[in-house]
């Protein structure tokens, strides 16, 4: 639950799932339109702005990934809010 | 293969605790019209489609499937946190708490257990289609019967979102089925 979270990470989480959602939706719009060119530059922009956004959380907060995991010797992929 | 990653596709924070509003909302962990169901059978369907776009969506929308069935489980696991066995009795759902107590099983709001007969996989990618699409559009209903159900706003939220996921697939999923018929014609 956010309460389990500072107010900075819940509005950095708000972001990702913004930024994210914006490139997922669009993924799917791409799977029936491969040929929208405009669509694939929005879509390349759009993860770009979510990997920065995951980068800003994992860095502040907890690793959401647990490619992230571990970074100062510490096993902090228990770490944070688990799907609760 | 799948990338789990530590949160759900919006946040889930619910901060009222209802046992009665958890037990209707499970029907879409494990009901028959449920995310597990729409998960399984996309996952399942796009092994025999033979076009890349219809695979790649259903790729994605299953995967998209398994993210929602999380955060119903989410959903359900907050509304009945700390709940005791008097609490779920109050609320009218003590026959719940007898088998899974404050755990998320999948099964419908009427308590029947998840069954894979609630999906078809046949490999025909027009039958697979059709079926897609009415599945979204029995997901959407159900999401409207859980919001005529539901006063919490924490929650209502969250499921307002869902229900225009399925609004979505059924369009994407309508279009593949349009590029499958032009290239049959």
């Amino acid at each position: 639950m956010a309460a389990d979270m500072t107010p900075r990470c819940a509005a950095l989480l708000k972001k990702l799932s913004e930024a994210d959602f914006f490139a997922l939706d669009l993924k799917l719009y791409l799977d029936t339109h491969p040929d929208d060119c405009e669509a694939i530059r929005i879509y390349r922009e759009a993860v770009k702005q979510a990997k920065a956004c995951r980068q800003a959380f994992e860095a502040e907060c907890y690793p959401l990934r647990c490619e992230s995991a571990g970074k100062d010797g510490d096993w902090d992929w228990l770490c944070g809010k688990w799907i609760k | 293969m799948f990338i789990f990653e530590k949160r759900t596709q919006i946040p889930v924070v619910i901060k009222n605790r209802n046992p009665k509003l958890a037990s209707y909302i499970l029907s879409q962990y494990g009901g028959p019209d449920g995310e597990l169901g729409a998960a399984l059978r996309y996952l399942s369907q796009r092994f025999a489609q033979k076009d890349k776009r219809a695979i790649a969506l259903l790729t994605d929308v299953g995967t998209e499937e398994l993210g929602h069935l999380e955060m119903i489980g989410s959903i359900v696991s907050q509304l009945t946190t700390g709940e005791g066995a008097r609490s779920f009795d109050r609320y009218g759902v003590g026959d719940y708490y007898i088998d899974h107590a404050n755990a998320v099983y999948p099964a419908s709001a009427s308590g029947v257990p998840f069954t894979a007969a609630y999906i078809q996989s046949k490999a025909d990618p027009i039958a697979d289609l059709m079926e897609d699409l009415a599945a979204e559009q029995k997901a959407r209903a159900t999401y409207d019967n859980i919001l005529r159900m539901c006063d919490d706003p924490d929650v209502a939220n969250v499921i307002k979102f869902l229900r225009e996921r399925e609004v979505v697939h059924f369009q994407r999923f309508g279009e593949v089925l349009d590029i499958l018929q032009e290239k049959i014609c």
